[in-house]
């Protein structure tokens, strides 16, 4: 090694410390924005192995910031490209970079434990809660970090010391009622959902995929429901003219005009609202005959409110370029393939164009005010905004966390705030929370369990792990699954069961609530390890390694953190003068893809609405 | 007051273009306008010691596309250099440090501009480079740095009005000031959007009343739909009217009245329906409290009108025309002119639509009337509608920065640090530790500040020159731990510290070259041990 390189590093942080530095070996998750300034401080910092694992490629939206990555490098795994850059930089340091997904089967608990810690640089809630219990199964150290804009924050996450990144609840997408979206909307948003979670999705993706549509049923819902499931089927036979020359006119008379003229039939329907005035294709296309001429140009200005005319204009022409691919898609299949589909991504032109487009028409014909395309995609895409600035201080203040991790300087670890709305403070901290006695995620006792594919029954589990060796005894309990409940003392069909049959598999996580009121263990969570197994079947505990298991406080108890308010997920106030609550009532909320209780994307405008578009999720309530 | 200057012809952005989509993300923060005073900004980085902060700076501006940077550094690359500046390989070594920084940095934006001087080893001369270059945005200099050097830079900034940002990072210390040459207004200083609605419900408008009448002349007869549907505006603009009249004429203004009130207003809703209650009545009666109020001005706005301007030619500015403008509306109506914007509320849509159009109109005239006045008033003949629009939309959040001069008497803000400090100590003593108070980061400062133009100082050498700068200070442990640190860091940069340091700078550069959202004034302590900010007026 070249002589005088870590000369600054030795200096500050102290030979002690600058050793440890250089022999930990780390993980860090996610090589975005948050990602390459991490890589770059960490490999600068003296880290001696640095383990990358990101699924995603790059995006030229990303170059605003993610400056590892340049042009040429667009389309390719950021992991990798992330690698290259920093080896270059600082040849000392081993980078080992996975173009994968965290979840997958090879990042087992054991592989999360052979890091000394763990960086969070993520960018959805699914990913983070992951890890997060990936590390508490593992009791490896995490530094858990995010930005939105001009916000962001930091924390440290050690089981058992400090909270866990669950131990506040965390805001749940939105989604909206089915008949509003279908039959009465009433805001600009409420028709770009429909373009993007109805329209281009019955045509071009998988249909009936509507993860971001209520469709429980009640009384008074019922035929409108049956009727709008009748016009969905209608929808998918036009779906097989896909490319034909007729194909535009007979999707815009399908839903811009039948679909309307029956809506507007409906009299119970428009008591006390506008009814919707239908749209004629020929007439439209008539009147539109200078646009047509001038597509080039509206296409290029997404600032811009197109017309009625415009708006027609690219409908017609995305429909186009979205027809032609897919016909592309359907001639490149092979035999036994998959019908292929075309989803909404916020940074696809021709999904986008189609969209906006399809969403101002629908707003056009219920009276409800058109959007730009601009505005349109960071409604429908779940924008969040991002800069170099935010992502370089919240990296920084990672690795100032870090070091105190690898001193084991617990009592010394922060949550940091950037708060950009108290221009006196600019950064906020706080102490660490305490763990959340009542977190389902981190107030369990984590155990793990070797099991013998071939012959491991759940009975083999109950009995001989549960109630022997975890000394449950005459407790009553019940064992879930990842799947959902396998045991409980009135379900006993699945004790016969192979383990495997049950979908309990290499790491799998199985969890045991003890049901009974006194002396209540915590949940444990058991993380299953598949092994050839000679003697018996399954291999828990040493002998005579009994566990303690935690018990449950009682219900009664407050719950202690600190002295700050943990209780919801919103940000808390800090040092005295934090933000005020957010106020995230009806159509303007919070960011919900946001990684931590501060995320927050701001509402520029008061309609301005995040959609979760994880599919899944659709967790769904009715509001009218 | 200070004018940002930019080059001739601010390029726009056009459609979905590649750039725009390389932008997108920013673009939602400082929108087309912001993007367009960053692309037409020149700076200047004159670097020097350790030399990673100004450069890390550097990074954050090129990649969100600033005009150009050029910078000025007179080092030639080291092996220490490699391993703390990310912006230098094995194949730099013994080269210019700034072209080879500046050449690297390029990469990461194409569309930017970047030079360096000197251009050739041992010939640097900062005065003609200052002199022979295109007029500078704003300049950011490190420390240490030579006073020659310094004295140069004050002088071309005190002759061209530049800002200027001076950026100390050394060991896990860090701090920043930014010297504004004037005083500095924001329009568009981005209020969190819940805090900018105006409903005007205590002094609405004669079309506003009207609307509001015609909905509920016959409130009681309307069938549940429509009187589910009444906008909350509505229904407290009719409730506050029956309250008026049976209060003598008084609004609900004090708790226990908007309290009374909210009550008031619930008894009102229908309750012999499905959902025994209205969602309508509900948002009326949370909406209560903050916009039931009589018209007031924020401190920002009073300090805005109680400004004195000594300068002519600041006076004619169009900010002060516009602002004088205004002032003159708030005279006459006792009000500001109204922002327009309405929050989404539970209505029928056509009905929302339309009192969304009521509140779009009045704002339009009352735009027109500012537009009206600012006209007259000397300087104002070519006044630009779109800046009044601006103007108004965002009047109550109006700010001034560095309106006042800054106090150089450091006796003062050590007197109030060390009480600080001194009720820190009291607390954590008291509660035993369970409740602290952050302590200052003044004496950090001193410390870097003591080392401004020689790294290698000892700390006896930092401590001599605190208490020679400040008698009080003598014998101050905390000034002395911070000298120890200071010392330590043997004029040597961290990496990290410097990255984030670098972030912080450019986060306040680009508010200042946007002149969008609310800069920090004027000095920015960083604390790496504690991760803890302070920030002081110095």
């Amino acid at each position: 090694m070249a002589a005088g390189r870590d000369t600054y590093n030795r200096l500050s942080l102290g030979p002690s410390l600058n050793a440890n530095v250089k022999e930990a070996r780390v993980l860090m998750v996610g090589a975005g924005g948050i990602g390459c300034e991490l890589l770059k401080n960490l490999a600068l910092s003296g880290f001696g192995e640095i383990h990358i694992v990101d699924l995603d490629t790059i995006d030229l939206s990303n170059l605003n910031r993610q400056f590892l990555f340049r042009h040429e490098h667009i389309k390719k795994s950021k992991a990798l490209v992330a690698k290259e850059a920093a080896e270059k930089f600082n040849p000392n340091v081993k980078i080992v970079a996975h173009h994968a997904n965290i979840k997958d089967a090879q990042f087992h608990v054991g592989w999360f434990r052979s890091f000394k810690l763990v960086f969070n640089a993520l960018d959805n809630l699914e990913a983070r809660r992951h890890v997060n219990r990936m590390c508490l199964a593992a009791d490896v150290p995490l530094i858990e970090s995010g930005t939105t804009g001009f916000n962001g924050q930091v924390q440290v996450i050690k089981r058992g010391v400090t909270a866990c990144y669950d131990c506040t609840a965390k805001e749940t997408p939105k989604s909206f009622p089915v008949c509003t979206i279908r039959s009465t909307p009433s805001q600009p948003i409420h028709c770009i959902v429909w373009g993007k979670s109805y329209l281009l999705n019955e045509i071009f993706g998988t249909s009936e995929d509507q993860a971001s549509l209520d469709v429980t049923e009640d009384q008074e819902n019922a035929s409108e429901i049956a009727e709008l499931k009748r016009e969905a089927e209608a929808l998918r036979k036009i779906r097989e003219s896909v490319g034909t020359e007729q194909f535009p006119q007979m999707l815009f008379d399908k839903v811009f005009n039948t679909d309307i003229t029956r809506l507007r039939s409906m009299k119970d329907m428009w008591k006390s609202r506008e009814p919707p005035t239908p749209l004629e294709y020929e007439s439209l296309v008539a009147q539109a005959s200078e646009q047509f001429a001038s597509k080039d140009e509206i296409i290029k200005d997404g600032q811009r409110i197109w017309t009625l005319e415009e708006n027609l204009v690219v409908f017609n022409d995305s429909l186009d370029r979205l027809s032609k691919r897919m016909l592309k898609l359907i001639a490149a299949r092979s035999e036994g393939m998959p019908q292929p589909t075309i989803s909404f991504d916020k940074d696809d032109d021709d999904t986008l164009d189609f969209v906006a487009a399809s969403a101002n028409l629908r707003s056009h014909i219920f009276g409800i005010e058109a959007k730009s395309r601009f505005d349109i995609k960071q409604m429908a895409g779940n924008i969040i905004p991002a800069i170099a600035t935010t992502n370089a201080i919240v990296a920084g203040l990672s690795v100032l966390e870090s070091f105190k991790v690898l001193r084991g300087e617990y009592d010394k670890a922060k949550e940091v705030f950037l708060t950009p709305f108290a221009p006196q403070r600019l950064l906020g901290t706080d102490r660490s929370r305490l763990p959340n006695p009542e977190c389902p995620v981190c107030s369990v006792y984590y155990t793990s369990l070797e099991v013998d594919p071939s012959r491991a029954k759940l009975d083999d589990l109950v009995e001989d792990f549960v109630k022997l060796q975890l000394g449950y005894g005459e407790k009553e309990f019940a064992v879930s699954s990842d799947a959902g409940l396998v045991y409980d003392p009135d379900l006993t069909d699945n004790l016969d069961k192979n383990l495997n049959d049950l979908g309990i598999k290499q790491n799998s996580f199985v969890t045991i609530v003890d049901e009974d009121d006194d002396d209540t263990f915590v949940n444990v969570v058991v993380n299953i390890q598949e092994a050839k197994l000679s003697d018996k079947p399954i291999k828990g505990l040493e002998d005579g390694q009994a566990p303690v298991i935690p018990r449950k406080p009682k219900k009664t108890l407050p719950i202690l953190s600190n002295g700050v308010n943990s209780a919801n997920g919103k940000i808390r106030k800090h040092d005295g003068d934090g933000e005020a609550p957010r106020n995230d009532k009806k159509r303007s909320r919070p960011d919900d893809a946001g990684p931590s209780p501060s995320k927050k994307a701001k509402a520029a405008e008061d309609d301005i609405v995040v959609i979760d578009d994880d599919a899944g999720t659709g967790a769904i309530e009715i509001l009218d | 007051m200070t004018e940002i200057v930019t080059s001739q012809t601010p390029p726009i952005l056009h459609g979905p273009s590649e750039k725009e989509k390389k932008y997108d993300r920013q673009l939602r923060l400082w929108a087309a306008s912001g993007q367009a005073a960053l692309e037409s900004a020149n700076l200047l980085l004159v670097n020097s010691g350790a030399g990673t902060v100004g450069v890390e700076t550097l990074k954050n501006l090129v990649l969100p596309g600033i005009g150009k940077f050029t910078i000025v550094d007179d080092a030639v690359v080291n092996e220490a250099d490699l391993g703390v500046n990310f912006f230098l390989d094995d194949s730099c070594l013994g080269q210019l440090r700034s072209e080879c920084c500046t050449k690297l940095l390029q990469e990461l934006n194409p569309e930017v501009q970047g030079d360096w001087f000197p251009k050739e080893r041992g010939t640097l001369d900062i005065r003609d480079i200052l002199e022979s270059s295109p007029t500078f945005t704003l300049i950011m200099y490190t420390h240490p740095i030579a006073k020659e050097s310094l004295s140069i830079i004050e002088s071309y900034a005190s002759q061209h009005k530049t800002p200027v940002i001076s950026i100390h990072s050394a060991g896990f210390y860090s701090y920043f000031r930014i010297s504004l040459p004037g005083t500095f207004p924001i329009v568009d200083t981005h209020p969190e959007v819940d805090k900018t609605t105006d409903l005007r419900l205590l002094n609405p408008w004669p079309e506003l009343v009207e609307f509001a009448q015609s909905m509920t002349k016959d409130i009681d007869a309307l069938d549940e739909l429509e009187h589910g549907h009444l906008p909350y505006v509505v229904i407290l603009l009719y409730y506050l009217e029956e309250w008026r009249q049976s209060h003598n004429g008084q609004n609900p203004i004090s708790y226990n009245d908007k309290t009374a009130f909210s009550k008031f207003v619930l008894s009102k809703a229908r309750t012999n329906n499905p959902e025994g209650g209205e969602e309508n009545f509900q948002e009326a009666a949370v909406a209560i409290n903050k916009n039931v109020k009589a018209p007031e001005l924020e401190p920002g706005v009073q300090e805005l009108f109680n400004h004195q301007i000594s300068d002519e030619i600041e006076l004619q500015s169009s900010f002060w025309v516009i602002a004088k403008a205004i002032e003159a509306f708030y005279r006459k109506h006792g009000c500001l002119p109204l922002p327009g914007s309405l929050p989404d509320m539970k209505a029928q849509s056509s009905v929302y639509v339309k009192l969304q159009s009521i509140y779009k109109e009045k704002a339009r005239r009352d735009a027109q009337e500012v537009l009206e006045t600012a006209r007259v008033i000397t300087g104002g003949k070519g006044i630009d509608p779109a800046e009044v629009d601006l103007f108004c939309k965002n009047a109550r959040f109006v700010k001034l920065i560095n309106a006042t001069s800054t106090s150089e008497d450091l006796d003062a803000i050590y007197e109030a640090e060390s009480a600080n400090d001194e009720a820190a100590e009291a607390m954590k003593v008291e509660t035993e530790g369970a409740f602290t108070l952050p302590m200052s980061n003044f004496f950090i400062y001193l410390a870097l500040v003591a080392t401004g133009h020689n790294p290698a100082s000892t700390a006896d050498e930092i401590i001599s020159w605190i208490t020679n700068a400040l008698r009080k200070a003598a014998g101050n442990e905390r000034a002395l731990q911070a000298a120890q640190e200071v010392a330590r860091a043997g004029g040597g940069e961290l990496h990290n510290i410097s990255a984030l340091t670098g972030g912080m700078v450019a986060q306040e550069m680009i508010k200042i070259i946007t002149k969008q959202y609310i800069p920090i004034e004027n000095t920015c302590i960083f604390d790496g041990i504690s991760s803890r900010c302070q920030v002081l007026r110095l």
